[in-house]
């Protein structure tokens, strides 16, 4: 005879259900800390990762980080879309690309009136073509060329004064009118659109920050790039845009999964510790009764095991209450800064299939290390001793 | 007799449960002071800067220069003591990754203003004696192994060397500052905007001026200096921003948004969970101590006293979870503050936080051991004498 009955240590949790439910709820609360951290993570790396595409490629001046620190005159912007023989060709015969100013503008929070740092992206016709189906207004209407009216990601209306459909934003000296309000997947949610010329100029800017373009199927991306490098005329990086994207995550998903990790392992160590306490109570309880068991045959390598069975099924359930802790946060949209752009992202929190399943392999996890201790210590009773005790 | 000898003696009952609820509690109150004091030391950086320094920017965005006039003309204002031009540098050491902050700087000016660069190796002369000379915090100093005579090459990211961009800027290094003041980092360097002026010869490249710093004379009121500046160039071309130094670095606090809160968020969830261990620890121990809470009750002692032996064994075990943590965060104190020093100088656990910690953990206790103590209390002598364990 080796294992115990399952439906024997479900009753004991039952049996002693207050001190189960204070150590799953335990568990669960740390669980719980655990998986909104890499909620917040997944929800911030996702919305760079998820909307960046493979098929459009990215200019940067040579040795730039990022949009940001890259600058290139206009006519070179120019000279780069009509001579590199990869970017797509519309149906009107012109390639499929645009030129893009990018600059983090100060504006003011609604709630505190602190300040931030929004992006604004001035940008051409071309960028509407090449992300047709991606960007959709709400409200409102579309910018006119060459006026000075602005479109606004949805993440910032209610969040960033001005950012409202007739509300107002002074880039300088120019005040820009808000005609729309726009959807977009990925970052550009959170940015503020405008016409390239108009924004260039009110914001005295010496030219776009990038190029964005449309490449034929099957354009060699990596030739392109190493092309480009060393070219006499317009030397470039590049790289295509789910690249782009994603490099702008490393720093803030690292911070994020480290403070996942040090809470994981200071909290865990403390939740281990409950459910230690919990397994030796009842083990305490029922040493009369593994007298019995150790005395009708079932060997102590059994008794072990079903202590750490009993310990891995509170680990569960606090796994699962975790979840369930964690899951009305899904979706809360938040923002910070993105310290490698230094401009505010909106994002929501995502608890993905991911999150979860970590969670509750962590909880497994605590739940082990509580039951090993107890476990150990009744594989080792002597049954007479065990039977003597009330 | 005091009842109270029984407290220690009860907790020694099972050492081991003791111990590891003790264990809990060190652990959650540790975290609890390091998370706050996260929070405590970001607000910090805003309110220890000095308010006789005014910080002149773009009004437009935090990464727009300003045009070369501005300096000369801002120093004309009444109120004005000295100015000094800081260019965000942006550049690295070997690797992207290696990230610290340069700036070009009026040498002179910058040096009468800062008391807070305590050179204590070379000299700030030195410094500013050579026109390609740099002044740099002993937290890169150390980490890069520069010494005083070196050259410290920095890649420009921002501003490629104009013979290339994979050349790097060569400064030597002539000081090394320690902080004169908490929050004052010691990973900067500074070179001279001399060299940076000379150095970017082609006329596209001029960067303007990133900040102004303005030092306010002692007899003038830095809000009508503030006031004053901003008017200057209301109409253009180019709207400036004036804050005082603390409002300056608030800005930077106000950019991690909604982050502190969500740093209290996970405070809250670290409560939870150890305030349920205290429960169920005191709970177990209510159960066992029935029989003899019955025996006490039935040798006359009143039923308060009883049962607030629970409530006492509760307190003590907080007590001493709880000091053991913040004795713990304390002790660890310096070693976040060295691993930190890059992106949040001057972590300090502030004696504001241990008294938090210090409330949260008599709160705890209260209520860890307010129920088993009642249920202590209303137990008559003969259920108690007649429970089992």
């Amino acid at each position: 005879m080796g294992g115990i009955a399952f439906s024997y240590h479900l009753r004991s949790l039952f049996v002693r259900r207050s001190a189960t439910l204070l150590t799953v709820l335990g568990i669960g609360a740390t669980v719980a800390v655990v998986a909104g951290v890499l909620a917040l993570q997944q929800g911030f790396e996702r919305l760079y990762t998820e909307a960046g595409r493979e098929d459009l490629a990215v200019f940067l001046r040579p040795g730039a980080t990022g949009e940001g620190d890259s600058v290139f005159s206009r006519d070179r912007g120019r000279r780069l879309i009509n001579t590199v023989p990869e970017i797509a060709v519309g149906s009107d015969g012109q390639p499929q690309a645009s030129m893009e100013l990018y600059l983090a503008v100060r504006l003011r929070r609604v709630s505190t009136g602190g300040e931030t740092n929004v992006p604004i992206r001035g940008v051409q016709p071309g960028t509407f073509t090449i992300r047709a189906g991606e960007i959709s207004l709400l409200e409102g209407r579309q910018f006119n060329p060459g006026q000075d009216e602005l479109i606004v990601g949805r993440s910032l209306v209610g969040r960033i004064r001005g950012c409202e459909l007739g509300g107002t934003l002074v880039l300088n000296t120019t005040p820009f009118v808000v005609v729309g309000i726009f959807e977009s997947e990925g970052p550009s949610g959170s940015e503020i659109w405008g016409d390239l010329d108009r924004i260039l100029e009110c914001l005295e800017r010496t030219g776009p920050s990038r190029v964005l373009a449309q490449l034929k199927p099957g354009s060699d991306l990596a030739g392109i790039s190493a092309r480009l490098k060393n070219d006499k005329v317009v030397p470039a990086q590049v790289m295509s845009e789910k690249e782009s994207l994603s490099s702008q995550t490393e720093m803030l998903s690292a911070v994020l999964r480290f403070l996942g990790a040090f809470l994981g392992v200071i909290m865990g160590i403390a939740a281990v510790f409950t459910a230690t306490t919990t397994m030796l109570a009842a083990l305490a309880d029922r040493t009369h009764e593994i007298g019995i068991l150790l005395a009708s045959g079932f060997r102590p390598v059994g008794v072990a095991l079903g202590f750490l069975f009993e310990s891995l099924l509170l680990g569960l359930l606090g796994g699962l209450a975790g979840c369930l802790m964690v899951w009305p946060i899904n979706g809360i949209e938040t923002g910070t800064t993105n310290f490698q752009t230094f401009t505010e992202v909106a994002f929501g929190f995502r608890v993905t299939p991911m999150v979860l399943l970590v969670s509750i392999l962590f909880a497994l996890v605590l739940g082990l290390l509580g039951g090993g201790l107890p476990a150990w210590r009744a594989a080792h009773l002597s049954p007479v001793k065990a039977l003597g005790r009330r | 007799m005091s009842l109270l000898r029984l407290v220690p003696r009860q907790l020694l009952r099972h050492p081991l449960r003791t111990l590891l609820t003790i264990g809990s509690l060190a652990v959650a109150i540790f975290l609890l002071c390091i998370l706050r004091s996260l929070v405590t030391t970001l607000e910090a950086t805003a309110t220890t800067a000095r308010n006789d320094r005014l910080w002149v920017q773009s009004a437009v965005s935090l990464f727009v220069g300003m045009p070369a006039w501005y300096p000369d003309r801002i120093a004309q204002v009444d109120g004005v003591q000295n100015v000094a031009r800081w260019q965000w540098f942006g550049g690295y050491y070997q690797d992207p990754s290696n990230f610290f902050a340069q700036f070009a700087v009026d040498p002179q000016e910058v040096v009468e203003m800062y008391p807070e660069l305590v050179v204590v190796e070379g000299s700030a002369e030195a410094f500013l004696a050579g026109r390609n000379c740099c002044m740099v915090g002993r937290g890169i100093a150390d980490d890069f192994g520069w010494k005083v005579g070196d050259v410290a090459p920095i890649t420009g990211a921002l501003f490629p060397h104009p013979d290339g961009a994979d050349k790097a800027w060569e400064f030597e290094v002539a000081a090394i500052y320690e902080p004169g003041a908490r929050n004052f980092d010691d990973r900067t360097l500074f070179f001279h905007w001399k060299l940076f002026e000379e150095t970017l010869t082609k006329p596209d490249e001029s960067p303007g001026v990133g900040a102004i710093v303005v030092r306010v004379k002692d007899d003038a009121d830095p809000s009508t200096v503030m006031g004053a500046v901003d008017e200057l160039f209301m109409d253009g071309p180019q709207r400036v921003q004036t804050t005082t130094e603390s409002e300056f670095q608030a800005q930077f606090v106000s950019m991690f948004g909604n982050i502190p809160f969500f740093v209290s968020a996970i405070g809250g969830g670290v409560l939870a969970a150890v305030l349920l261990a205290c429960i169920n620890t005191m709970l177990m121990a209510a159960r066992e101590q029935r029989r003899e809470a019955g025996v006490l009750k039935a040798l006359g002692f009143s039923d308060t006293r009883v049962g607030s032996v629970l409530l006492f064994q509760s307190l003590f075990l907080t007590l001493v979870g709880g000091g053991l943590g913040m004795f713990l965060a304390k002790g660890i104190e310096p070693g976040v503050l060295g691993a930190m020093s890059a992106i949040m100088p001057g972590f300090m656990i502030e004696t504001e936080t241990l008294g938090l910690g210090l409330l949260i953990t008599v709160l705890a206790g209260l209520v860890a051991g307010i129920l088993p103590a009642l249920a202590t209390r209303n137990l008559t002598v003969i259920a108690a004498l007649g429970a089992r364990d």
